[in-house]
């Protein structure tokens, strides 16, 4: 018991030492003491920090223009609507209101207010048409620049690239005159022989514009498949352009997917031409962004709308880019690597 | 089968030429037959009244008029004039109302904000760690949303009637009431918009740079003792340098053009970019010299932008360029 009460004090006395600074320090001193003293665990906090930051400025806007979509058009209001949608009262749930107050009808009412249905497919059609086409082109240039030899391929190579350097708008008026330009050869084709208004005014010069990067990736791929490969088609008797197409792009598959998604997602969101070489109506083949731009000039109240529509426009997008994350990311940098 | 037996016959040059001539035959149409006229039609006269809206040949008055700040157009140019007396210059319209500052200044606080973020988020996205996966997703996101929906989401952000940003900037005395009819607001609302979608860009760049580094480097590093902030001095800043102008002079190129974000949010007459003026020198007062004059001109800009930063890229040692 005597050699107990004797060690007590010691032992108090060196906790106190030891603890002393702490309750003098306080919570946040304390805090920054145990990060001074273990640096690794201030950047790990430091990084988790950014991280999170990071994923909320890019997501929540999002996020807000969910909430924004679900308001009620009578609800607008600056502090309503940033957690939850305006009018949003948990406790209708119980009435049996299974919206909670909000109005999911504003999804539908894009559709019924507008066809935006039209505009979206318009796209579609332009993104698609216009994928093909570069990737048919693209591939006959990769092709030559990845695994020909001949003179003047470098001067070639950096005239394509040059043309990625120049501004759309350096190019945009002689284009809208060409196209506004009534041809006798086109009337069979389009009803007044101007392909203003026709959806080629869109594709023709966007897909011109995204061909040097596909030209760049596919040229990367088509580059990296062994000789021997093409030397053994051309030897069983297939064509030049046979060992092309049932050799070499079968074999690049990702490379093409890769190029594939970069051009469908650009052309997708282009915005120059596709916002002035129609007249914007739908029967025109304006493209989804005249859709979205129209809830904001006509219905200039109707945010609801604005945020669904725009929510429904880039729902495809976000899909895509989920599912071909991997690819999108290579064929970026890569494209950028080697130009 | 003919015309491919004739293509099996061919040297290997004749081949490649005929299997770029579908690449060129559409770079041509789209790119460089339009850059020469838009050179011819910039040196021709405008014709507001007349059916045909080009008259005759001017040499480059036009290109004075809209370097003097004296085009017929609502927004200009430049509008600079020298003085006498101290500060030497005058300013014809306010700096942000005219095309080629409003522009720059875009360009360089832009650029400058999404390097650095973006060399931030390259850091956090080569780091290994669970969920590495679906920070990258989400990081790419804002550079896949279609321009006009990006535009769409800070119109409403701002707007002062449900926008849940435009109070606080309010009160910050940062805005004024009507955010989106004032060129200064409407100036940080585009810019904060174009960073916050292509930071990504640049950080997806940068971390194929990062990723091309050895990372024996780094533990050598370790072992002698360097602090992660001495790593990231002496290994990662000096071995990233060429991929990160690389990635500087892709952006700095897509900012210059900027129009889309700009007409569908703020519209194009209360932030004049270069390429806005082009569109509105059309659209507004059918001078289609002076709007071929201003594309041209912008065109020149980009090319000088580009050339100083190919010089920048050679100093550095950037061997990936041609």
């Amino acid at each position: 018991m005597s050699t107990d009460t004797e060690e007590h004090p010691d032992i108090a006395a060196q906790q106190q030492t030891t603890d002393e600074p702490e309750i003098d320090r306080g919570l946040l001193e304390g805090w920054v003491a145990k990060m001074i003293s273990n640096p690794e665990r201030a950047y790990r906090m430091a990084f988790y920090t950014f991280t999170i930051a990071f994923l909320l400025t890019t997501l929540f806007p999002f996020y807000w223009l969910l909430m924004l979509s679900l308001t009620p058009s009578g609800q607008f209001g600056r502090e309503s609507i940033v957690l939850t949608p305006g009018g949003f009262d948990v406790s209708l749930l119980s009435e049996g209101d299974l919206t909670m107050g909000t109005n999911p009808g504003a999804f539908i009412d894009v559709f019924t207010t507008l066809p935006f249905h039209r505009y979206i497919f318009n796209s579609f059609l332009i993104a698609t048409i216009g994928t093909v086409l570069v990737l048919l082109v693209a591939s006959l240039a990769g092709y030559v620049f990845g695994r020909l030899q001949f003179r003047g391929k470098t001067p070639l190579l950096l005239t394509v690239l040059v043309v990625s350097f120049f501004p759309p708008a350096a190019f945009f008026v002689p284009l809208n005159r060409l196209f506004s330009q009534n041809f006798a050869v086109l009337e069979p084709i389009v009803s007044n022989g101007s392909l203003y208004n026709h959806p080629s005014a869109i594709i023709i010069p966007v897909s011109a514009l995204y061909l040097p990067l596909a030209i760049f990736i596919l040229m990367v791929f088509y580059s990296q498949i062994p000789d021997g490969l093409e030397d053994a088609a051309r030897v069983e008797g297939t064509t030049r352009l046979g060992a092309l197409f049932r050799v070499i792009v079968p074999l690049s598959a990702p490379g093409v997917a890769t190029a594939g998604v970069l051009s469908f997602i650009t052309i997708y969101n282009e915005y120059f031409f596709s916002s002035l070489m129609t007249s914007g109506r739908p029967e025109d083949w304006a493209p989804m962004l005249e859709g979205v731009l129209s809830f904001q000039g006509q219905y200039e109240t109707l945010f609801n709308l604005m945020a669904a529509s725009s929510i429904i426009a880039v729902l495809p997008i976000a899909i895509l880019v989920i599912v071909a994350q991997e690819k999108i990311v290579s064929g970026l940098t890569q494209g950028a690597v080697k130009e | 089968m003919r015309p491919l037996n004739w293509l099996e016959t061919q040297t290997e040059a004749v081949y490649a030429y005929i299997l770029l001539a579908p690449a060129f035959a559409l770079l041509g149409l789209v790119a460089f037959y339009p850059l020469l006229q838009t050179l011819r039609f910039s040196m021709l006269e405008d014709q507001t009244a007349a059916v045909d809206v080009f008259g005759g040949f001017i040499g480059l008055d036009n290109y004075i008029d809209v370097l003097t700040g004296n085009a017929r157009v609502p927004r200009q140019f430049i509008d600079i004039t020298t003085t006498s007396g101290f500060p030497y210059l005058e300013l014809g319209a306010p700096l942000l109302r005219q095309a080629l500052f409003v522009t720059l200044a875009f360009v360089i606080i832009s650029v400058l904000f999404e390097t650095l973020i973006g060399f931030g988020q390259a850091l956090v996205l080569d780091q290994d760690f669970r969920g590495n996966r679906w920070v990258r997703v989400a990081v790419i996101i804002p550079w896949a949303v279609p321009i006009v929906i990006q535009a769409m989401i800070f119109f409403l952000v701002f707007n002062p009637n449900v926008g849940f940003l435009s109070d606080p900037m309010q009160s910050l005395g940062l805005f004024g009431a009507n955010p989106l009819a004032s060129t200064r607001d409407s100036f940080i609302i585009v810019t904060v918009a174009d960073i916050w979608k292509t930071s990504a860009f640049m950080a997806l760049l940068i971390l194929a740079g990062l990723q091309s580094i050895d990372r024996s480097l780094y533990d050598v590093a370790k072992v002698s003792g360097a602090t992660p902030w001495q790593r990231f001095k002496y290994i990662t800043l000096p071995l990233v340098g060429p991929a990160l102008i690389v990635a500087m002079l892709f952006r700095t190129m897509d900012a210059m053009r900027i129009y889309g974000l700009i007409d569908s949010s703020v519209g194009c007459s209360t932030v004049p970019s270069m390429t806005c003026l082009v569109i509105i020198s059309l659209d507004q007062t059918r001078r289609w010299a002076t709007a071929s004059t201003v594309a041209f001109l912008t065109a020149i800009v980009i090319s000088l932008f580009v050339f100083v930063y190919l010089i920048f890229l050679r100093d550095t040692g950037g061997e990936s360029l041609a």
